[in-house]
């Protein structure tokens, strides 16, 4: 029996050290929000929040096609068995899209994951400036869902995320965001551009109060005095901080090296490499094959024909850090329109067809023969060639908010029916304000004579073609459902929003679809 | 502890088994066992019937058993053979001889902590024995039993060698993971994953060492697996020691590989008549006719040894084996070679033989070759489809011909050399048990398992390759991966008479398993205008050559999983006629989340053996059974750390939440039952099972899009989702013996699956089949992954543009890739010392969306100089170059096939001399054939093309191509 006794023994003392666990789970390569708590680290938190900004807006994937496709300056064309992705790109342009749609699916959920890492930081204890920051972030990203869905949800830290969020819409979510930056501003830093900073809070503000009728009634603003006053003062205070000029070219704002020489940014979004979807795709997505793209957007000839051919905001043979060394000082920034060439022996460029020379037609489905090549390419950004064959590592800082925008908006807020006032050198009236900009050395286009609105919404087109204001603008100036070239027909008043998708309104039975969608 | 109750009732059941005791007064006698050809039958079992205490043969043939009383009957059984009783009789020395058995009634069936006769099961278990094993060189043991057991799906998801099979058992009911069923080694429960996505997790096991496979189908078989059983149980066996001398059993296989099927697109000749046809210029005509696939594919050599060693006495039994396999995949460069040793020891210790110890250790390493991870086979694949059959390959010089841009796409030939990837993967797993018999009938057993194996994956691609995808400075990439999976399992079985006629087989148990998976990757891309350089060695080598800011590197380890059981079952057996089972396991699992840490799992089944009534007396019928079972069991396939909140360390310092956790996360539930016949009539020369299944999953685990705002790397969360998928069928299985001579032999067997498959409950449709958009649906109503996409009317034949019914944005169900039924026929034909085998598999019903002719060999590719398909040519309608490329109902075909799965001929001449005995050569052709309408390469396809988890079905992306196989065989023993 000792035998017996003894296995007995050995048996049931295997059986304690591995006997009953709690189960409860322990984690590795990741830390549990307890651990956070302990190791209070809101500095890489924060940096946290300021990387879920980076694929949503300089990516070519969800605020870009949302802004500017379904607009008169840009168009996303289906070229036969390219770009086709299931009709989801050309829905933009032709107002036909639907809460399926993957990229307003994309564009949602990302906003909301800004909001969310936004939030969440604030339950670790940051530092005040810390918190203005994430706030201020935080506000920016509900200000994008406030303008293209209307509604915005939102969470208290550390809430249950099984639990539907709360919807804040319309005036409520407009004067939450404005209380917010309010609240935040005299906490942000004065600089650099690339962090949530004073002038950023300010440019922020306009934005809401200038679109403040719209967000009330988007199909019939009725703008408010008071509100185009804000505006204005709002703008003098960031003309007389004199931080901000203009530079030297056009295109150095979107250069390489727009962090040292675009005088004009006011907020940026610092591209750093490792991430997706970078500034790169602003040249990739469009560029021709034979030039290290992918061939697909452009714009529309009725929009490039709205500047004058000396219009220095058009294109430009542009020479700046590390280009190549283009020998026929050929047009590599701005509109690419016709013959195209190798930029480091001037050779004319040429594929299995024939020449690659980008032609002004363009359609939703391209009918062919010739596929690949109708649309004129925008080049807002000069690629990052310093090391080429890797586009995706460029060094551009993505441009939020630039300050001949500022100009521009409080002329718009004079003509509105705002109280001129005059600061620093750029006039006290809307056209003086605007003939600034125009005859400044940088653009070099004629001085206007009259204004009109009709005329500001060009200009402004103009100045910020593909910087993502143009659907904004488009509705505030009425012109957003009317036809245009490649949409020869008034659209539907409900595409003045995006519809919720699908899937969210499945999950979260808070949030409601919007009309007629 | 959450379960005190639970407790309590195990210990009680414990002590109950233990006071329980008798002694009987014992007698001893002898005697022998042969088969009908007088051979002497080693290790068959001999239990006195009453008390159900047993002994084995030894190699002669001879056994001694004390028994109880002098008039007692005793069962001789083998595996094989058709057990007998023999009453004693007063007798001391028996003679039995057993005959081979064409029904297998009275086959040993593994069942989950236990075993039993299969004419005592109550379950649907099907049990697949060696010699009915498909024939040929396999790489892993699922496919020894495609087509041979009703309600089993298994599809080879492509044709690269180690690629992963799609396994259904009884329908398609997974919403998310993999659906795949729990695989259990010789006690030991697989992790399931695989360490490179696509591989198959049983990769590293040698077919040659598997003895039997069996197949638990319904909840009341599987229920004592609890959470983890919802797709079914595989329970594989390995061979283990037999007692005799050293016996060594030595196969060997050499055999050829070549494409089965082609896809059909434009030759030469062809090519230049569609580039006037379509007036795309003749640029495009560069005078060369090059067959690209014929270039890329290749007669692909495989060669399979294996010895096998076998022997042992009443003190302990081993075996060992070790194997080699070598095989060429159809594309050039691609290799899949493995190396594998297992050793089984089985001991009976103390002089009274109550202690036994059994040891397995399997260590295994394989390695592919070639271009074979992620996405690099399918490049090749599209390459050759779209390459213009005008255009060589090669450049006079014999470099290859790069200019990939010019006459578009890849050139398939420069890929598969400078696209490469290099995969090892090695596994050990052991095993060690000791057990404790206290009484004949009261037995102890401790099992403690590690299965670890590590994967070091390499991947390079060279600087010369100048498309877009690929970066013309180069790249290399290195990964390792870490699984683990360590089991503790302790059981106490009980088994014998209660009262008259009363037969008790009971166990209980606890069981507790860890899993851990961690790993990291490295990858740098090559410095701009310098590369790797031309030195022809390999990337991988020197990474750190590359570009350091093109650097990437990656590390992770998976929260730790942990599951801790416990578990029972019972099984009452009156005098064989009345049998009833019932099982409960207890799971719970760290990956639960807090509010459910626990789940339970019963069932419950009963079988009556009509036969064995008094009243039974019809002549013709051997054995009629009835089964029915009621069980529950569950699948908890979603990742640890899904109920609590991850923060990731990501690139440049950042932190933040990554994942959207659920604390009420818990194990998804089927509820399933069975009705079931089992028969066998004329004289045991047909048999056969029926079984009708109902099977509903609830609670269904689903990969859900998270509430904003949440995480923005969270794609997904899990929870579990209100609705039903309900799956139900009829499988009936047919053995027939039709002649059954000394010369002359046809055996038959059939398996059909009738299949259907509905969904309800769902609050919101689910969309997933990435094919351009997303091409299927789960939805209530209609079958699982439903086509659901623009229904195509044709084209139109002004415009050359499609036309949808509804237009270009309305959307239908347009089929269902689900089959309704599946078809299995294996005949064995034998003649003397020859027999031919063949084993057909079918399935029907099922539609299958044909990604590459929507997106690589559509019409507007020769616009771009590329090759079009043969249909797209040949369809009377002009089609348009900017006839959009969009998903639609015209890419989904019929995919119903009939496969000539394999064909085998053999000649046994037996013993030829002294030592070289039980000989046998024979030829084998895998994949001989397939029968089907379907364009792709093989109807017999599956490529992952799921979306946020949620996997796809019957989606075919361009992948490697199956191959039909001959080989040439030779087994014998020493």
């Amino acid at each position: 029996m000792t035998a017996r006794k003894l296995i007995l023994i050995i048996l049931l003392s295997i059986t304690f050290i591995y006997g009953c666990t709690k189960l409860n789970e322990t984690v590795g390569g990741n830390l549990t929000s307890v651990q956070v708590a302990e190791n209070p680290n809101t500095a890489e938190l924060l940096r946290g929040v300021y990387a879920s900004l980076e694929n949503t807006f300089t990516g070519y994937t969800e605020i870009l096609p949302l802004s500017e496709f379904t607009t008169d300056e840009a168009i996303a064309p289906t070229r036969g068995g390219d770009w086709d992705d299931n009709g989801t790109w050309r829905a933009f342009h032709q107002h036909k899209w639907d809460a399926n749609n993957v990229h307003i699916h994309d564009c949602f959920n990302s906003l909301g994951g800004i909001i969310f890492a936004a939030t969440d930081m604030l339950q670790y204890k940051p530092t005040t400036q810390e918190q203005a920051e994430a706030r201020f972030l935080r506000a920016w990203a509900m200000y994008w869902l406030l303008d293209f869905f209307n509604q915005v949800p939102y969470r208290d830290p550390g809430e249950n995320l099984i639990q539907p969020a709360r919807i804040i819409s319309g005036m409520d979510a407009l004067d939450t965001i404005i209380n917010e930056v309010n609240a935040v501003g005299p906490y942000l830093p004065n600089d650099p551009p690339s962090v949530a900073n004073k002038y950023a809070a300010k440019v922020l503000l306009m934005k809401c109060y200038l679109n403040k009728a719209v967000y009330i009634n988007r199909a019939n603003p009725n703008f408010d005095a008071s509100d185009m006053n804000k505006v204005i003062s709002l703008a003098d205070e960031i003309i007389n901080s004199y931080k901000f000029s203009f530079s030297r070219i056009y295109f150095d704002n979107f250069a390489p090296d727009n962090g040292s020489i675009g005088l004009e940014n006011i907020f940026t979004q610092i591209s750093h490499i490792g991430g997706n979807y970078q500034v790169n795709s602003r040249w990739a997505s469009i560029l021709h094959y034979t030039q290290g793209g992918w061939n697909g957007f452009a714009t529309l000839s009725d929009f490039y024909n709205k500047f004058e051919p000396t219009d220095r905001r058009r294109e430009a043979a542009y020479d700046y850090l590390n280009s190549p060394p283009n020998p026929g000082h050929r047009v590599n920034v701005g509109f690419l329109l016709n013959q195209q060439y190798d930029l480091e022996n001037d050779t004319p460029l040429a594929d299995n067809i024939g020449p690659v020379i980008f032609t002004p037609e363009v359609h939703n489905v391209e009918p062919g023969p010739n596929l690949e090549m109708p649309g004129i390419r925008p080049i807002k950004y000069a690629p990052t060639y310093s090391r080429f064959p890797y586009f995706d590592a460029a060094t551009n800082e993505f441009v939020y908010f630039r300050f001949p925008d500022v100009l521009l908006m409080k002329a718009e807020a004079i003509m509105r029916g705002g109280t001129p006032t005059s600061a620093g050198p750029y006039g006290n009236n809307a056209l003086a304000i605007v003939n600034f900009i125009r005859t400044e050395p940088s653009r070099s286009a004629t001085r206007l004579t009259s204004i009109d609105f009709d005329i500001l919404l060009d200009e402004r087109g103009r100045e910020l073609w593909w910087e993502g204001w143009r659907r904004q603008d488009m509705i505030r100036f009425g012109k957003f459902l009317k036809p245009f070239e490649e949409k020869d027909y008034t659209s539907d008043p409900k595409y003045l929003l995006f519809p919720i998708p699908s899937e969210q309104i499945a999950v979260n039975p808070i949030l409601a679809q919007n009309p007629g969608y | 502890m959450k379960t005190p109750n639970l407790q309590k009732f195990f210990k009680l059941l414990i002590v109950c088994m233990i006071t329980v005791s008798a002694r009987a007064q014992q007698k001893i006698i002898s005697g022998k066992v042969t088969d009908n050809k007088g051979q002497p039958l080693g290790g068959a079992t001999i239990l006195e019937k009453r008390t159900h205490k047993g002994t084995a043969t030894k190699e002669d043939g001879s056994f001694t058993i004390h028994i109880s009383d002098s008039n007692s009957r005793l069962v001789i059984s083998y595996v094989g053979y058709k057990a007998t009783e023999v009453a004693v009789n007063n007798q001391t020395f028996i003679t039995v001889t057993l005959l081979p058995s064409t029904s297998n009634l009275d086959d040993i069936v593994v069942i989950g902590y236990g075993t039993a006769r299969k004419k005592d099961l109550t379950g649907a278990i099907a049990s697949v024995q060696e010699k009915d094993f498909n024939k040929g060189n396999f790489i892993s043991p699922d496919l020894l039993i495609q087509g041979k057991v009703a309600g089993l799906q298994i599809i080879s998801n492509t044709g690269q060698p180690g690629d992963a099979t799609t396994i259904k058992i009884r329908g398609n009911s997974a919403l998310t993971g993999t659906g795949q069923p729990l695989f259990v080694i010789d006690g030991v429960p697989l992790d399931g994953r695989s360490l490179a996505a696509g591989n198959n997790p049983l990769n590293f096991l040698n077919p040659v060492d598997v003895a039997s496979i069996d197949i638990l189908k319904d909840a009341s078989a599987t229920a004592i697996y609890g959470s983890r059983a919802a797709y079914g149980v595989i329970i594989i066996n390995t061979k283990k020691g037999q007692v005799g001398p050293v016996k060594l059993d030595v196969t060997g296989s050499v055999g050829v590989s070549s494409i089965l099927k082609k896809i059909q697109i434009l030759n030469a000749s062809q090519y230049r008549d569609a580039i006037k046809y379509y007036g795309v210029g003749s640029f495009y005509d560069k005078g060369a006719d090059v067959d690209a696939f014929d270039e890329l594919v290749q007669n692909a050599f495989q060669q399979n040894y294996s010895i096998t060693g076998s022997g042992g006495n009443e003190n302990g039994k081993h075996s060992f084996s070790v194997g080699y396999l070598d095989q060429d995949g159809i594309l050039i460069n691609s290799n899949f070679k493995r190396y594998n040793a297992d050793v089984s020891t089985n001991f009976r210790l103390l002089s009274s033989k109550k202690l036994g110890l059994d040891l397995y250790l399997n260590a295994s390493q394989y390695i592919q070759d070639g271009t074979l991870l992620g996405s690099g086979a399918d490049f090749i694949i599209q390459g050759a489809l779209q390459w213009n059959p005008t255009q060589r390959l090669n450049n006079d010089d014999g470099s290859f011909n790069l200019n990939l841009r010019e006459g578009g796409g890849y050139n398939p030939l420069a890929l598969l050399e400078y696209l490469r990837d290099n995969l090892k993967i090695s596994t050990i797993l052991g095993s060690i048990s000791p057990y404790y018999k206290f009484t004949s009938w009261l037995e102890y057993k401790l099992l403690f398992s590690i299965n670890y194996s590590t994967s070091i994956g390499r991947h390079s691609e060279d600087q010369r390759l100048q498309s877009y995808d690929f970066n013309s400075a180069g790249k290399a990439a290195i990964n390792n991966n870490e699984l683990t999976t360590q089991q503790i399992t302790h059981t106490l079985s009980l088994n014998r008479e209660i009262f008259h006629g009363m037969h008790l087989d009971a166990v209980a148990g606890f069981e507790y398993m860890k899993f851990t998976n961690k790993g990291f990757t490295l990858s740098g891309d090559g410095v701009p205008g310098v590369g790797y350089g031309n030195y022809g060695l390999d990337y991988t080598n020197y990474v750190q050559y590359s570009d350091a800011g093109r650097r990437s590197i990656s590390s992770f380890v998976d929260p730790l999983s942990e599951l801790q059981s416990f578990f029972g079952r019972t099984i009452f057996n009156y005098k064989d006629v009345y049998l009833l089972t019932t099982t409960i396991r207890a799971d719970g699992s760290t990956k639960f989340g807090t509010n459910n840490k626990y789940g339970y799992f019963p069932s419950f089944a009963a079988a009556w053996n009509i036969h064995k009534e008094k009243f039974f007396k019809v002549e013709f019928i051997n054995a009629l059974k009835i089964r029915g079972g009621w069980g529950k069991t569950g699948n908890q396939e979603f990742p640890s750390g899904s109920a609590q909140a991850l923060y990731a360390f990501e690139d440049n310092g950042n932190i933040r939440q990554t994942n959207t956790p659920n604390p009420d996360l818990k194990w998804q539930s089927d509820r399933q039952y069975d009705i079931g016949i089992d028969f066998s009539i004329f004289n045991e020369r047909i048999s056969g099972t029926v079984d009708y299944f109902n099977k509903a999953t609830t609670n269904l685990l689903f990969p859900s899009p998270p509430i904003q705002p949440a995480p923005q790397s969270s794609t997904i969360r899990w929870i579990n989702l209100d609705g039903k998928i309900l799956n139900k069928g009829l499988e009936t299985t047919i053995n027939a013996s039709i002649v059954k001579q000394e010369k002359f032999g046809l055996d038959l067997s059939v398996n059909t699956t009738f299949l259907k498959n509905n969904l309800s409950g769902l609050i919101v449709p689910v969309h997933t089949g990435f094919a351009g958009g997303p091409v299927e649906i789960i939805e209530n109503g209609l079958p699982m992954q439903a086509f659901y996409t623009r229904k195509f009317l044709g084209l139109d034949k002004t415009t050359g543009f499609s036309v949808y019914e509804g237009g270009d944005n309305s959307f239908y169900h347009v089929g269902d890739p689900n089959p309704k039924t599946l078809l299995g026929i294996s005949t064995t034909i034998r003649y003397k010392k020859c027999s031919l085998i063949a084993n057909i598999n079918g399935a029907f019903g099922q539609d299958i969306f044909f990604v590459p002719l929507m997106n690589l060999i559509n019409a507007s590719e020769i616009n771009g100089g590329r090759n079009i398909a043969l249909s797209v040519y040949e369809d009377p309608v002009k089609e348009k170059f900017a006839n959009p490329v969009t998903p639609s109902s015209r890419f989904i075909f019929k995919g119903n096939y009939l496969k000539m799965g394999n064909l085998t001929l053999s000649y046994s001449p037996g013993d030829v001399a002294k030592n070289f005995k039980s000989a046998a050569i024979y030829v084998t052709a895998r994949n001989l054939f397939v029968v089907t309408n379907y364009p792709g390469f093989d109807p017999e396809v599956n490529t992952n093309a799921g979306v946020n988890g949620v996997p796809s079905f019957g989606i075919d992306y361009q992948h490697y191509p199956t191959s039909r196989s001959i080989i040439f065989g030779i087994n014998f023993s020493l």
